[in-house]
C-alpha cells in the first residue's frame, strides 16, 4: 500500500522554490531589516557625538581669536586696573555691611530711633565716605582707558567684518565691489600707545589711592560691640592685604606686551577653568563653565541628599518590610510620581514651593538653620527639593530591583540562624545588593544632572559660583546650571556665533558626563553580578 | 489509512518538486546498515537516518563523541542513559534544533537522512524540520485554539482550504487519540487542556504536517502515570506510520514501547541493539549496570 | 527562674525587637512621605487647575479653554465696573462703544482664551514621534531578541542603547538642532520634533519591547520551528502576537515621557505662540510637517516663566498645568494598570 521510498534521495530536503532576491531569501531580508533598525541606536549615538563636536568644536578657534583680540586691543591691560578697582568695591561692600549691622544693633538692641541711630553713625559714615572716595582718581583713569580700549576693539571688529564682507564678494565673483570695500589696517602698537602711555598716570593715581585708604583707615571710628570691633580689625587686615597687591598690578602693567602669543590651549583652559560666563557684554565675553558646573553640581547634590535616604529607604521598606497589599498599592504610586512632567514640577516650584520655603525660612523658630531666612525664593534648595522628587522614583525602582535580586536563600539562611528581620536586612540583604543600590544612586544622579526644566524655572538663574564661604547657607543661593543655560540661551543666539558654539560645548560636557555616570553605574552593576555568582 | 501513508513530499504542493514515485537511481544503502534487510524496496527496517562518527560541541565542551548509529524506518528507537549523557543533544541534532542554541557546532561526522547530509549547506533547514517533526519534554501548545494549533503547520505551507484543513484536524486528532476528548471544543484554547492532553495535542500537531520522523524528547517526563500510559499507547499506534525516535530516562518506558534501544553514557554510544536484547542480555557491563538500576 | 506558665519559645520584649519596630516605622515614614509629597504637588495643581477647567454652570466644563487660542487679557475699568476681556472682545468693545475709545487697560499676555493649539500640537508631536519610535524600536528589539547572536556588533548596539538611555534630554535637543534643524534644513518643524523625540524615547521602547519578546516562552518558538516554520513565520505568527500587548503597554510609558518632555522640542518644534492651527493655510501638503507647533509643556514653560504671577495669569497657568498633568497622568495610569492586568493574564 505504500509507494516505496528510496533510501537514498539526493533531492530530499533541498528546496528550490524559495524566492531569492540578490541572493537573499525573504527571511534574510527580514533579518537585515531588523538588524538595520537595531543598528540605528549605534548610529544615533555616533551622530550625537558628531554633531555636538561639529557645532561645538569651532568654539575653541573662535574663543582663541576672541582671547587674542582681548589682548591685542588692550582690554587685558585695562582689566588689570579693573581688577584692582573691583577689589576696592568688595571692601566698600564689607563696610556697608558693617554699617548695617551697627545700625541694627543701635535700633534693635539699644532701641534708638532712626534719627538718633543715624546721628550715632555719623563718624562711621564719614570714614566710609572717605574710604570709598579714595578710589576716585583710579576710577577716572579706568573709565578713560576703558573707552579707548573699546574704541580699538570696535575698530578691529569692524575691520574683521569688512574682511568677511570682501571675502564674500570675492566668492560671489564680484571682484570690483570687493576691491571697493575699504579695510582699515589696525596699527596696534600705535593705538596701544594711548593705553601704555597712561602708565605714569596710573602710578600716581594708584599711590594716591593707597595713601587715601591708609589715611581713611587711620581715622576709623571704634565700634563698641566686640563682634563688630573684630570685624573692623578684619577690615584693616583685608585692606592692608589689598594694598599689598598694588605693586603686583603695577608689575603686570609694566611687563604687559600685546604681542605675547595666546597659547593654543588657552581657549580650552579658559573654558574649563573660567569662573565667568558673561555674554553679550560691551567689553569682553567670557565663556567659563565653572559657575554653571558648580550650579549643576550643587543642585544635584542637594537633590541626592534628599532623594537617597527617601528612595533607598522606601525601596527597603517596600521590598523587605511591607505587606503584599502595601506593595501593590505603593509601587504604582511611586511609578506614577515618576511620570510627573518636569515642567509641571518647575511650575509648581515657581508658583508654590519657592514661596512656601521662603515663608518657612522666615519663621523665628527656624532661624538657627544655616541660610535661613532667605529672600530669593528661587534657589538651590527649591530646585533641589523638586529634583529630589524626580530622582526618588528612579532610585526607588532601581534599588528595589537590586534588593529583589538578592537570592532568597541568603535571607532564609539568616532567618534560620535566628536573626530578626532588621538584622537580616542590615547584615545580609543590603550588603548583598549594595552595588546595585550604588548604581541606582548614580543613575539617579545622571537623571538629576541632565534635568532641564526644573532648574531652568527654579534654580534662580544667577550665573555665579556659589559663595562657599557662607557655609551650609550656600544652598539658599540662586545659581545657573549647564542644562538651564542651554535651554535659556539657545533660542536667542545667532547660529554659528561663538556663543552658539559655546552652548554646544556645554552640551558636549553634559553628554560625556552622562556617559561617564552611565559607564560607572554599569561597571558597578557588573561587579555585583559576579559577586552574587 | 492509505492516504495517511503517502510520503510527505508527495503531499508537498510546491510545483517544482518531483513526485516521490518518480524514478530515482536505486543506490544501495551503505554497507554499514547493520540490521534489517536493507535496500530501497523494503521500507520497514531500512536505514532511514544514518549517523556517522558525529562529534558535537557546546562551545568548548564536547557533548557527543563519535556517535555511530543507524535508525530504521517505521520503528521506534529509544535513547536511554543518565542525565547529561547527550541523548537529547543527539535528538536535537536530527532536525537541527541545536542551531538555535548559540555556540553549538557539529565538528566532524555526518547525519544522513535518506542519504542526504542534513548539515550540508544546500540543505534547507525548514524543509528538514517539516519532515522531521518534534515533540518536546514540556508540552508547548500555542496559546491558540486546538484547531489552530493543529493547522498551524499546514497554514505555514500555504494550505488554507477549509474542508481540507478540517479533514486533517480530525485525522490528526484521531491519530493522537484525542479526537473524542476534544471534538466538541476545537475552538477553545489549547492551554485549557490537561497536561497529558496538551502533550497529545502537540503530537497531533506534529503529525498533522505528515513528517517522516517524529522526535520525542522525554514526552512523558512531565506527565502523571495515567497520561503516560495514554501517550505510550499512542506511540505504539504511530509506529505503523512514522519513524519515531524517543528520548527517555524511564527504562520501563523504553522497554515497553521501543523496538531498538541505544544506551548513551558520557556523550558516547555504549550499546545499540534490539530492545529485548538490551534489557535481557546486554553485552556491555555498563549497560547492564544501568538497566539493572545500579546507577543513573 | 522559669515560671511554670512560660515555655521556651515565649515571646519576649528585647532590644532587637524594639529596634526592629522603630526601624520599620522610620522606613515606613520615608516611603509615605514620598507619596505625600507627590500627592501635594498633584493635589495643588488639580485643585487650582480645576477652577479654570470646570465651571459651576452647565456644561460644567470651560469649553472656551479647550477650544480657543491664547489671547492677551485686558483688565480695565469701564463705566465704574472692573472688567476683564480677551483681546478680540476688547477691540470689539472699543469699536462698538465710542466711550471706550481711549480706554487704558492692564494687559497680560496669553492669559485669556484657551490652549487648544497647544493641545493639538502636543497630540501631533506624540503621535508622530511614537509611530517612528515604535517602528524603529520594535524592529530593533526583534533583532536583538530573536536574531542576534553574540558578537561585536550586538555588543556595540547594546552599549549604545544603554548609553542613549542616560543622555540628558537637552542634549537630544541640541542634537536635534544640529542634525534636523540645521543640517537637514527642516527648520523648527513638526518633523524635526518627531525625530528628536523618537530618538530620545528609542531606548525605552527597545528595552521594553525586548523584555516582552523575551517573556514569550521559548517553547512557542521551538514548537513552531519544529513544524517547519521559517524564523520570520515563527516570529510573525507565534511570538509577536503574544509580545504585542506587553510592547504596547510599556510603550505607553514612553508616550508619557514624550508628551512630558520640554527640553528637546524647545528649539526643534515648539513655538511660544502661533495663531494658525497646524492644519490651516497649507499651500502644499508637505507644509504640514515643516511647520512648528505650539505644545503644552512649552506653553507651561512660557506662561510660568515669561509672565508675572498674579490672580489674572494664575488661571491660565494652573489650568494649563492641570490639563497637561491630567493627560500625562492618564497615559501613565493606563500603562501601569494595563501592565498589572497583563502580568496576571499572561502566565505561560
Amino acid at each position: 500500500m505504500d509507494a516505496p521510498r528510496p533510501a537514498h534521495d539526493p533531492e530530499f530536503l533541498v528546496n528550490k522554490t524559495r524566492v531569492r532576491v540578490l541572493g537573499l531569501s525573504l527571511d534574510d531580508a527580514v533579518k537585515f531589516f531588523f538588524g538595520g533598525n537595531a543598528f540605528i541606536s549605534v548610529v544615533v549615538l555616533t551622530l550625537i557625538t558628531y554633531f555636538l563636536f561639529q557645532e561645538g568644536f569651532g568654539f575653541f578657534g573662535q574663543n582663541q581669536r576672541s582671547l587674542l583680540t582681548y589682548r591685542q586691543a588692550g582690554l587685558e591691560y585695562v582689566d588689570f586696573i579693573r581688577t584692582q578697582e573691583s577689589g576696592h568695591t568688595a571692601l566698600t561692600r564689607y563696610i556697608s555691611d558693617l554699617r548695617l549691622r551697627q545700625f541694627n544693633e543701635l535700633t534693635t538692641v539699644r532701641k534708638l530711633d532712626l534719627e538718633a541711630a543715624n546721628a550715632q553713625l555719623a563718624a562711621f559714615d564719614e570714614f566710609s565716605g572717605q574710604f570709598s572716595d579714595g578710589v576716585d582718581p583710579l576710577r577716572g583713569l579706568l573709565s578713560d582707558l576703558t573707552e579707548q580700549a573699546t574704541a580699538i576693539k570696535t575698530k578691529f571688529l569692524v575691520a574683521e567684518d569688512k574682511k568677511v564682507e570682501r571675502q564674500q564678494l570675492v566668492d560671489a565673483g564680484k571682484s570690483v565691489e570687493a576691491a571697493a570695500v575699504k579695510i582699515d589696517q589696525i596699527d596696534f602698537p600705535a593705538e596701544l600707545k594711548v593705553l601704555t602711555g597712561a602708565l605714569p598716570l596710573y602710578r600716581t593715581a594708584s599711590a594716591e589711592f593707597a595713601a587715601k585708604l591708609t589715611a581713611a583707615l587711620a581715622k576709623a571710628p571704634t565700634l563698641s560691640n566686640p563682634e563688630l570691633a573684630t570685624r573692623l580689625i578684619r577690615l584693616r587686615e583685608l585692606t592692608s592685604d589689598y594694598i599689598a597687591t598694588f605693586p603686583a598690578t603695577l608689575r603686570s602693567l609694566e611687563t604687559w606686551d600685546y604681542t605675547r602669543p595666546v597659547p593654543w590651549y588657552q581657549s580650552a583652559t579658559s573654558f574649563i577653568t573660567g569662573r565667568q560666563w558673561l555674554t553679550a557684554s560691551f567689553w569682553q565675553d567670557w565663556y567659563g563653565i565653572v559657575p554653571l558646573f558648580m550650579g549643576s553640581l550643587m543642585v544635584s547634590l542637594v537633590a541626592l541628599l534628599i532623594a537617597v535616604p527617601f528612595g533607598v529607604g522606601a525601596a527597603i521598606y517596600i521590598n523587605q518590610m511591607a505587606s503584599a497589599r502595601e506593595q501593590r498599592i505603593v509601587k504604582p504610586c511611586i511609578e506614577f510620581i515618576s511620570a510627573f512632567p518636569s515642567v509641571v514640577l518647575g511650575f509648581f516650584g515657581i508658583a508654590v514651593l519657592g514661596q512656601a520655603l521662603r515663608l518657612l525660612s522666615q519663621q523665628e523658630w527656624l532661624a538657627w538653620v544655616p541660610g535661613f531666612p532667605f529672600s530669593e525664593r528661587l534657589n538651590i534648595l527649591t530646585a533641589g527639593c523638586l529634583l529630589a522628587l524626580i530622582a526618588v522614583p528612579t532610585i526607588f525602582t532601581l534599588a528595589e530591583d537590586a534588593l529583589q535580586n538578592v537570592p532568597k536563600a541568603f535571607k532564609e539562611a539568616s532567618f534560620a540562624l535566628g536573626a530578626t528581620r532588621l538584622q537580616t536586612i542590615i547584615r545580609i540583604v543590603v550588603p548583598a545588593s549594595l552595588s546595585g543600590i550604588i548604581s541606582a544612586v548614580l543613575l539617579g544622579l545622571g537623571r538629576v544632572i541632565g534635568e532641564t526644566m526644573v532648574v531652568l524655572l527654579c534654580a534662580g538663574n544667577r550665573i555665579a559660583i556659589p559663595d562657599f564661604t557662607a557655609g551650609l547657607a550656600v544652598i539658599t543661593q540662586p545659581v545657573h546650571t549647564m542644562t538651564g543655560i542651554i535651554a535659556q540661551e539657545m533660542g536667542e543666539v545667532v547660529q554659528g556665533s561663538i556663543h552658539y558654539r559655546a552652548l554646544f560645548v556645554v552640551g558636549l560636557v553634559l553628554f560625556f558626563l552622562s556617559l561617564a555616570i552611565n559607564f560607572l553605574a554599569q561597571k558597578i552593576v557588573r561587579k555585583y553580578r559576579i559577586s552574587i555568582g | 489509512m492509505t492516504a495517511l501513508n503517502v510520503p510527505a513530499f508527495a503531499m508537498d504542493i510546491s510545483p517544482s518538486k518531483p513526485s516521490a514515485s518518480e524514478a530515482r537511481p536505486l543506490t544501495t544503502v551503505p554497507a554499514r546498515a547493520t540490521s534489517g534487510p536493507g535496500g530501497s524496496s523494503a521500507p520497514v527496517g531500512a536505514t532511514l537516518i544514518d549517523i556517522d562518527h558525529l562529534n558535537f560541541f557546546y562551545g568548548a565542551s564536547q557533548a557527543l563523541h563519535g556517535i555511530n548509529l543507524q535508525i530504521e524506518e517505521k520503528k521506534v528507537t529509544a535513547f536511554i542513559g543518565p542525565s547529561g549523557c547527550g541523548k537529547s543533544t543527539l535528538l536535537r541534532c536530527l532536525n537541527r534544533m541545536n542551531d538555535l542554541i548559540e555556540g553549538t557546532r557539529v565538528a566532524g561526522g555526518k547525519i544522513k537522512i535518506r542519504g542526504v547530509d542534513i548539515y550540508d549547506p544546500t540543505v534547507d533547514v525548514i524543509e528538514l524540520r517539516k519532515r522531521v517533526g518534534m515533540v518536546f519534554q514540556k508540552s508547548n501548545p500555542f496559546p491558540k485554539s486546538i484547531y489552530e494549533n493543529i493547522t498551524y503547520g499546514l497554514r505555514l505551507q500555504g494550505r488554507s482550504n477549509k474542508a481540507d484543513l478540517d479533514a486533517v484536524v480530525e485525522k490528526s486528532l484521531r491519530g493522537a487519540a484525542l479526537w473524542d476528548e476534544v471534538k466538541d471544543r476545537l475552538n477553545s484554547s489549547g492551554l485549557g487542556l490537561s497536561g497529558g492532553q496538551q502533550q497529545r495535542l502537540c503530537i497531533a500537531r506534529a503529525i498533522a504536517v505528515e513528517p517522516e520522523v517524529i522526535l520525542m524528547d522525554e514526552p512523558c517526563a512531565a506527565l502523571d502515570p495515567i497520561a503516560t500510559v495514554k501517550v505510550e499507547e499512542l506511540i505504539q499506534s504511530l509506529r505503523e506510520r512514522f519513524t519515531i525516535v524517543i528520548v527517555t530516562h524511564n527504562m520501563q518506558q523504553a522497554a515497553r514501547c521501543s523496538d531498538k534501544t541505544a544506551f548513551f553514557y558520557m556523550g558516547k554510544l555504549i550499546e545499540y541493539a534490539d530492545t529485548r536484547n538490551i534489557f535481557t542480555k546486554p553485552s556491555n557491563p555498563q549497560t547492564e549496570a544501568y538497566v539493572s538500576g545500579r546507577f543513573g | 527562674m522559669n515560671a511554670p506558665d512560660r515555655h521556651v519559645f515565649q515571646a519576649q520584649a528585647n532590644n532587637a525587637r524594639r529596634w526592629e519596630a522603630a526601624a520599620v516605622w522610620v522606613f515606613r515614614c520615608a516611603t509615605y512621605s514620598v507619596l505625600v509629597c507627590g500627592a501635594l504637588v498633584f493635589g495643588k495643581i488639580v485643585f487650582q487647575g480645576s477652577q479654570t477647567v470646570f465651571t459651576t454652570k452647565a456644561p460644567f466644563i470651560n469649553t472656551a479653554f479647550f477650544t480657543e487660542s491664547p489671547e492677551t487679557l485686558h483688565v480695565f475699568e469701564f463705566e465704574g465696573k472692573k472688567m476683564e476681556l480677551g483681546d478680540r472682545d476688547f477691540r470689539a468693545l472699543k469699536a462698538a462703544n465710542p466711550a471706550a475709545k481711549d480706554l487704558r487697560s492692564e494687559t497680560f499676555v496669553y492669559s485669556a482664551g484657551g490652549i487648544f493649539p497647544a493641545i493639538a500640537g502636543t497630540v501631533l508631536l506624540v503621535i508622530g514621534s511614537m509611530t517612528i519610535a515604535l517602528t524603529l524600536g520594535v524592529s530593533a528589539a526583534i533583532y536583538l531578541s530573536e536574531y542576534a547572536t553574540q558578537g561585536r556588533l550586538v555588543t556595540a548596539i547594546r552599549i549604545s542603547i544603554l548609553n542613549l538611555a542616560g543622555v540628558p534630554s537637552i542634549v537630544f535637543g541640541l542634537f536635534g538642532v544640529g542634525l534636523f534643524v540645521i543640517f537637514f534644513d527642516w527648520n523648527v518643524s513638526l518633523l524635526a520634533g518627531w525625530f528628536t523625540l523618537a530618538l530620545m524615547v528609542l531606548p525605552v521602547v527597545i528595552t521594553a519591547s525586548e523584555e516582552s519578546l523575551k517573556s514569550v516562552p521559548q517553547g512557542f518558538r521551538e514548537g513552531s520551528l519544529a513544524l517547519g516554520a521559517t524564523k520570520w513565520q515563527t516570529i510573525r505568527t507565534n511570538v509577536l502576537p503574544y509580545a504585542m500587548p506587553g510592547i504596547l503597554t510599556s510603550s505607553i510609558l514612553g508616550i508619557a515621557r514624550v508628551a512630558g518632555e520640554t527640553a528637546p522640542i524647545m528649539f526643534t518644534a515648539a513655538y511660544a505662540m502661533r495663531d494658525k492651527l497646524p492644519w490651516e493655510d497649507l499651500t502644499h501638503y508637505s507644509d504640514f510637517v515643516f511647520q512648528g507647533v505650539m505644545a503644552l509643556p512649552y506653553h507651561i514653560y512660557v506662561v510660568s516663566s515669561k509672565i508675572p504671577q498674579n490672580e489674572y495669569t494664575e488661571r491660565v497657568q494652573y489650568g494649563t498645568a492641570f490639563v497637561f498633568l491630567m493627560i500625562v497622568a492618564l497615559i501613565a495610569t493606563t500603562s501601569i494598570l494595563l501592565r498589572n492586568h497583563l502580568r496576571n493574564r499572561y502566565r505561560w
